[in-house]
């Protein structure tokens, strides 16, 4: 017999009985305020109340009784997310998939595994790599964030330049969708199935589509070798102009990341600093890796380009503990700002690499004129530019001050022929800047896609697309209206 | 809260939409940098048993905020997932902008106890404990006293035949299980002594703090901390007016009593240039003292000097130097690193060093060694239900094949006997310092037989 739960909505306690795992929901303020946002605090609203199921069949069971009551719900997991993916804009019930966290099977003779979708990604190659393996998307919250959330973003990372983002890394997936049936898509991780190519239209639907039960992943073998660069440069230029002469010498690294002045102020306040000289403009650390034959040439190679390019000093890491070091600095940057501003926000340009000196001194122009600070972390090998403004959400106006000079250098990076969101996602957040690269029709076009699927918007409304522009959503309200 | 109340509540210091109404509001400085970024999340083993973001390192800090800015009031609801924090501090590692959770997970108990003074059972065993016993050495003295006589006289098998052990819960039974033997505090032993010389050269003095669990229940492991620190060059003094370093009442919400003990100990080590602790958890405490401190800047000053001042064993062998034993120990040992050591004081590799350097000794990798076992001062005794989940999941990481598990915390020593214990295990539970003087001791034993060095 299910104890009768202290609250008036009816719905928690019939939400309640569909659940077996213990303190399966939360429906009292004092826990919901932990939910009121993920990554991206600028906007909060508190959920109904979150479930927190055990397998597929709870969450397909809470789907269906959502969608027989019109109740409003998502998925969300770790919450790391920098969007607002998995903020509750509409009294959202929360599915909280952080209890499905099994690694279901590993099968490392045909290179992959098997992972609920609350597994956390370092976790993943953490237990395989005894083995030899690893699971490549290394997203900087991979510390803590779930494979679920990375599909849902269709998460990038530092090493994406030579591997692919996760998309590229998804076999299969069990969706729950938004009427609470079950599919399967993907045949078991046998590549180019016939038909359309589902897999990669949920993978990065930020939870708009249909919510992710059980992920099937590649998974790589362990480069051979790796080596890692660290090159500082007294004027950003330099460095980027070092960036596309590394890229024009064939050499692919796994990683090219630069950061700028003020990020390294950041960064070396905080909790893992390196040292970095507090005079220079720009630094970047470089990876490269793969079979041993070759990587002291690629290294060679880089470490010349950068003379040529001015470079003020650069080093090889000389023990996987310096290695470690240099990347914890910078994997952990976005947190660091919190060491040097109350709040950030974060953007996610994506620019064509050789623009980048032209695109850095318009994101200057923009801070002077907002007058709030902005950081710049670069993946730079794939032009993938994370501007990062500083502000202080006590302070009266400057939240709306943050927010203009964000969307001022999405329209910067828009202009330059690049797009507004690299690997976060749009969310909430960019919600309006979808607009700085789609026309109405092609937004229409989408949101009928996301029709077929989640034909009452009740699973994650009021992301990803302008609402204006759902034509097809006002044409269907007035006929309501007029009939 | 109603008008009245406020009037008849004469410690409300603030007319701002902050919800905290005693005095210490929880320092604004100290959430100010955390943004949210959720890296902190799987470093919780709260976070890790529960899935729950209000039982998480970034969920406590929202929290605690959202008191602050008037969206909650410091209500039951809102003490659950602040006492249900361990105050590992494992956050506090992995956080990038080194938002200090513990203290601010301190801070917001003491406006909770202040708020909600305990009352009835769990009242009393407070008063008891914390404010009656603990203080007291001379009480602890006989309560340690009173346990020896117990465990020797035959009692404690009788009672363990009884039916007393089936109405206590079960976690009591548990630790009764496992408790040490007793034998007489070392401030007893040497309280006539001021200094206890260096047994060879003296090359510097040092005050050591003994600790009230330590003394009692462990005061082997004080003989030992004694020996290892004279047979290295230090002379070694016990101040007399030491006392309880006041971790558990801070921990527990009781921020006056804590405020107390850290005056009658910044004053009784006064003199000294070194303080040496054993234990993790007092050692944390003593160097967080200037905390309790943020409204008395006069004491705070005191504080952050006395603070400077000390040190753990580990660190302070490792720092000044000391003998490598030469005999053999032939053990196979694993060290877990207590909380309060590698997260709250960032030592980590000294012990693990001392250890290594002896010879015969073969370490053995535990994974997530700096994970929580669960003890957490008297955690496991006020949330038992957690504690052993926690200490579950520390247990599956203890490597099946090691004859020791090494630490430097007294309350880990005693959870982690009681996960030996429950689990069928068959490990020794150690104090790092304890394994030097053994080998220490073989040495000595060796050399009288005449046995050649080596």
């Amino acid at each position: 017999m299910v104890k009768k739960l202290k609250t008036n909505d009816k719905h928690i306690n019939k939400l309640a009985r569909l659940l077996t795992g213990p303190n399966a929901i939360l429906y009292h303020k004092e826990d919901l305020l932990a939910y009121d946002c993920d990554g991206f605090t600028i906007h909060k609203h508190l959920p109904r109340a979150v479930v927190f199921p055990k397998n597929t069949e709870e969450v397909a069971k809470i789907v269906q009784y959502c969608a027989k009551h019109q109740l409003p719900f998502l998925a969300r997991g770790a919450g790391t997310g920098l969007s607002g993916g998995a903020t509750p804009l509409n009294n959202e019930v929360i599915i909280s998939l952080v209890r499905m966290k099994k690694l279901i099977s590993l099968d490392v003779e045909n290179r992959r595994a098997v992972v609920e979708p609350g597994y956390i990604n370092l976790k993943l190659t953490n237990s395989i790599s005894d083995k030899g393996y690893y699971y490549a998307p290394d997203p900087s919250s991979q510390y803590a964030c779930t494979i679920g959330g990375n599909v849902a973003e269709n998460a990038g990372g530092a090493h994406c330049l030579k591997y692919g983002v996760t998309t590229n890394h998804i076999l299969g997936l069990e969706v729950v969708l938004p009427n609470g049936e079950i599919i399967h898509l993907g045949n078991d991780g046998i590549p180019d199935t016939p038909g359309y190519d589902l897999i990669g239209l949920i993978t990065g639907s930020e939870g708009t589509l249909g919510i992710v039960t059980k992920i099937t992943v590649r998974i790589l073998k362990n480069p051979e070798e790796k080596q890692t660069v660290l090159a500082y440069f007294d004027d950003v230029e330099d460095g980027s102009r070092a960036v596309s002469d590394i890229i024009s010498t064939g050499i692919v690294p796994a990683a090219m990341e630069m950061m700028d002045k003020t990020a390294i102020e950041a960064v070396e306040a905080a909790a893992f600093p390196v040292g970095h000289p507090k005079d220079i403009e720009a630094v970047l650390l470089i990876e490269v890796d793969g079979i041993s034959a070759g990587i002291e040439e690629q290294i060679t190679d880089i470490l010349n380009v950068c003379t040529s390019r001015n470079v003020r000093e650069v080093k090889v890491a000389e023990s996987e503990q310096e290695r470690a070091r240099w990347w914890a600095n910078r994997k952990t940057g976005f947190g660091a700002m919190g060491a040097i501003s109350p709040d950030y926000l974060v953007q996610d340009g994506v620019i064509p690499r050789s623009r980048l000196p032209e695109v850095l001194s318009r994101i200057n122009q923009i801070s002077e004129e907002s007058g709030l600070r902005i950081a710049n972390i670069f993946h730079a090998g794939d032009g993938n530019l994370h501007p990062l403004v500083l502000f202080d959400a006590n302070k009266p106006g400057d939240t709306e001050k943050a927010l203009e000079a964000g969307s001022a250098c999405l329209k910067v990076c828009a202009d330059v022929g690049g797009t507004i969101t690299g690997e976060h996602g749009v969310g909430i957040e960019k919600i309006e800047e979808m607009r700085f690269v789609f026309s109405d029709s092609e937004i229409n076009a989408q949101t009928e896609v996301r029709e077929v699927f989640n034909p009452d918007n009740l699973l994650n409304a009021g992301k990803l697309f302008p609402s204006p522009g759902r034509c097809g959503e006002v044409k269907k309200a007035m006929k309501a209206v007029i009939s | 809260m109603s008008l009245k109340e406020m009037i008849k509540d004469p410690t409300c210091t603030t007319k701002s939409l902050t919800n905290y109404k005693w005095k210490e509001h929880p320092d604004e400085e100290k959430w100010a940098d955390c943004v949210h970024c959720g890296l902190c999340l799987e470093a919780c083993p709260t976070y890790e048993i529960t899935g729950q973001e209000q039982h998480s390192p970034r969920g406590r800090v929202h929290l605690i905020k959202s008191v602050a800015e008037g969206k909650l009031e410091v209500n039951e609801r809102f003490m659950d997932p602040v006492f249900t924090c361990l105050d590992c501090r494992a956050c506090e590692t992995a956080c990038p902008a080194d938002v200090q959770v513990g203290g601010l997970i301190e801070e917001a108990r003491g406006q909770i106890r202040q708020a909600m003074p305990l009352s009835g059972w769990k009242g009393m065993v407070s008063k008891v404990f914390l404010e009656g016993l603990f203080p007291y050495h001379n009480r602890l003295n006989k309560l340690g006293s009173l346990l020896g006589i117990y465990q020797k006289s035959g009692m404690q098998k009788a009672v363990r035949k009884t039916g007393l052990m089936k109405v206590m819960p079960q976690h009591l039974v548990d630790m009764e299980a496992v408790m040490p033997k007793v034998n007489p505090p070392a401030r007893k032993k040497y309280k006539n002594q001021e200094v206890i010389k260096a047994k060879n050269e003296s090359k510097q003095e040092v005050a050591f703090l003994t600790g009230c669990i330590m003394d009692v229940m462990f005061s082997d492991i004080n003989e030992s901390t004694i020996n290892v620190l004279t047979r290295n060059g230090s002379d070694v003094t016990i101040p007399k007016n030491q006392t309880c370093c006041g971790a558990l009442h801070v921990h527990a919400g009781n921020r006056e009593t804590g405020r107390k003990l850290a005056k009658q100990n910044i004053e009784a080590f006064k003199d000294a240039d070194t303080v040496v602790v054993n234990s993790a958890g007092c050692g944390c405490m003593l160097q967080d003292y200037p905390e309790l401190f943020r409204e008395e800047p006069e004491w705070q000053e005191k504080a952050e000097q006395f603070s400077k001042k000390v040190q753990d064993i580990s660190k302070y062998l490792y720092d000044t130097g000391y003998e490598t034993p030469s005999t053999p120990l032939n053990k196979r040992i694993t060290y877990h690193d207590a909380c309060h050591l590698a997260h709250g004081q960032n030592v980590r590799e000294e012990p693990r060093d001392l250890l290594i350097n002896i010879p015969g000794v073969e370490m053995v990798h535990m994974p997530n060694a700096d994970r929580c076992c669960g003890s957490a001062g008297i955690y496991n005794i006020t949330n038992p239900e957690m504690a052993g989940a926690v200490l579950e999941s520390k247990m599956e990481n203890v490597p099946e094949d090691v004859e020791m598990i090494s630490m430097g915390n007294p309350g880990c020593m005693l959870q982690m006997a009681m996960g030996v214990e429950k689990y069928g295990r068959n490990q020794k539970i150690v104090h790092t310092v304890q394994v030097l003087d053994w080998a220490y001791k073989q040495d000595d034993e060796q050399k009288e037989r005449g046995v050649p060095d080596g």
